[in-house]
């Protein structure tokens, strides 16, 4: 399989711990497109590019053009001649230009043209925020994905993850937020303990996790714009995996006072508990359906870690067991269209990526390698992230819904435990 | 704070052709993003009250347990003997019991696993007349791990019970 570097390597300002994207597999079918150089005068052209092809490509819906490959550069929509353009292939182009530097306030426009009907699809500006480029071409990409799709892009949003770097016997563990690429990584949180968990906030202003600085697990909210922090619950009991319901008002935890893994929804107004499950062997790992009106879990119930889902608009019903396929089922959370879950399914003694569509009675593996974990589903239900853990280092990886493949390898450290945002632009 | 500001504007218009209806999507937004707070903290961990002359004897207090299992082994049970005989003739020891897994498998449910072989030691010293108050019971999960490395031979030694 052909490995695509992308342009990213070259980005200036990369810090030596940021993530690097190298895609591994595109789909079969994608989208061709042609990315015209943006006109302006400065650099910041070429970082709109850049950033524009490696978004793109990375949705896997993407075919985009080598610049190289360009039989003309029209300036305008007027200057496009549509059978030149058939030659190639190509179904879209986009055409674009920094009206105003950063001194003045960043602006760009763009314009999209469909090659097959012959016309202008979209024409759109966008401000930016002087000294991020970046944050500016991820809009465009996501406009241009959208016009295109039809779904909601997703470069514009962010990711949280755990790193783990050794120095000499110990280790430090940051909780880090980047941009959805893996660039203008951030550090919300540095500790001598491990942190595991990382969720957000339906709003992305807010995270949970769960940290052991106090010697024990315990679930901290920090709000990310202040940096202000504080213990959800204080009693001397451990408490883990945080789920935000939709409306951001419940907040779901597992709680060990009785001796065991249950899970309880904590209302963040009035700090009342509530119990959600009452059984002898695990249950842990919840995650809220896209409209609250569920819970998944994994419960040990059946002898085995498998998923379930409680109903929460009946009354003390029964939960309802969802998967059946091998010994060990965790971590599930459901698509945002609630068509299915994602979850890490064990099989040969490997750990992988499942998927399951509620109307299907079989998994379908989304991943190939030895210990898969932790997945995380893009906003718009198209991508999932997960963790490698390959020897002893951690990757962050992703796959798409259209079977395309990419890897945010680290330069050092161990990372983990990826979070997707929600919708940010 | 200012907020997205998206303009969306759709119009249609109708061609020469009556059949080739289209549409431009003419949008305005503004990027916007949040300032990020960086924050760092140490271990705040209290430290073990135990005597430290008890501690040489307690240090190698080390059960272990099978793949996604909390139950004690006879070898297990035998190293909980000397840990019960010291708790009856020492009443005012109490002891730590930190429940640990390897790392296959997620790091929420290994936490819950690591509680369970916690429980389990504690439940088979309060058998043997251990007061529940003299125990203090924590999870590490797959965090902890004894020795580095992805092998049978790592991942025994890593799903442990580890009292202090």
């Amino acid at each position: 399989m052909m490995k695509l570097f992308l342009m990213l390597l070259l980005m200036p300002n990369l810090l030596l711990a940021e993530l690097l994207l190298e895609i591994t597999k595109g789909s079969e079918n994608p989208y061709r497109i042609a990315i015209i150089p943006f006109q302006g005068s400065s650099s910041s052209v070429n970082t709109i590019v850049e950033v524009l092809n490696s978004d793109l490509v990375r949705t896997g819906d993407f075919y985009v053009l080598k610049e190289e490959m360009l039989l003309s550069m029209p300036k305008t929509i007027e200057e496009i001649n549509p059978s030149e353009w058939k030659l190639l292939n190509i179904d879209f182009i986009v055409l674009g230009e920094v009206v105003s530097e950063e001194n003045s306030g960043l602006k760009a426009t763009y314009e999209i043209y469909d090659v097959n009907k012959k016309t202008k699809i979209r024409s759109s500006t966008v401000f930016g925020i002087p000294g991020r480029i970046r944050q500016l071409s991820h809009y465009i990409s996501d406009g241009v994905y959208e016009s295109i799709t039809g779904l909601k892009g997703i470069s514009a949003t962010k990711l949280l993850y755990v790193n783990e770097i050794k120095n000499n016997l110990d280790s430090d563990y940051i909780l880090y937020i980047a941009d959805a690429d893996g660039a203008n990584e951030q550090v919300l949180l540095k500790s001598t303990e491990p942190i595991i968990s990382p969720a957000w906030s339906p709003d992305s202003k807010q995270i949970a996790y769960v940290s052991f600085e106090t010697g024990m697990a315990k679930v901290f909210i920090q709000d990310i714009s202040s940096g202000k922090r504080e213990l959800v619950l204080t009693n001397n009991n451990q408490i883990s995996s945080p789920a935000w319901s939709p409306d951001g008002k419940l907040l779901s935890l597992t709680l060990y006072q009785d001796g065991n893994a249950e899970i309880y929804i904590l209302n963040l107004q009035n700090k009342n508990l509530t119990r959600l499950t009452k059984h002898y062997s695990i249950d842990t790992e919840s995650r809220w359906s896209p409209k609250g009106t569920k819970i998944l879990f994994t419960s040990g119930r059946s002898g085995s870690p498998q998923l379930y889902e409680i109903d929460l608009t009946k009354f003390n019903t029964k939960p309802s067991r969802l998967t059946f396929e091998g010994n060990y089922n965790a971590k599930g959370s459901y698509l945002p269209n609630n068509e299915g879950i994602v979850f890490v399914h064990r099989s040969n003694n490997e750990f992988q990526i499942a998927l399951k569509y509620f109307d299907e009675n079989f998994i379908r593996p989304l991943t190939e390698s030895k210990m898969d974990e932790s997945p995380s589903v893009s906003p718009n239900g198209n991508v999932i992230v997960y963790a490698i853990t390959d020897k002893e280092s951690g990757m962050i990886a992703g796959v798409t819904l259209s079977g395309a493949a990419f890897v945010l390898p680290a330069t050092n450290g161990k990372v983990r435990e990826p979070a997707w945002s929600g919708f940010l632009r | 704070m200012t907020s997205n500001n998206k303009l969306i504007i759709s119009y249609s218009f109708i061609g020469l052709f009556i059949a080739s209806c289209s549409s431009v999507q003419v949008t305005e937004e503004a990027v916007y993003e949040d300032s990020i707070q960086s924050i760092e903290v140490t271990s705040s961990k209290a430290e073990s009250s135990t005597p430290i002359e008890s501690k040489a004897v307690l240090a190698n207090a080390t059960v272990y347990f099978e793949f996604d299992s909390f139950n004690l082994s006879t070898r297990s049970i035998q190293a909980l003997k000397s840990i019960t005989n010291l708790m009856q003739d020492n009443p005012a020891i109490d002891i730590t019991i930190a429940g640990h897994a390897d790392e296959r498998g997620t790091r929420e449910y290994n936490l819950a696993l690591g509680q369970r072989r916690a429980e389990s030691v504690a439940d088979y010293l309060e058998l043997k007349g251990i007061s529940r108050s003299r125990l203090t019971l924590k999870s590490y999960g797959e965090e902890m791990p004894m020795t580095l490395g992805s092998n049978e031979r790592s991942w025994a030694r890593n799903r442990r019970a580890e009292i202090n």
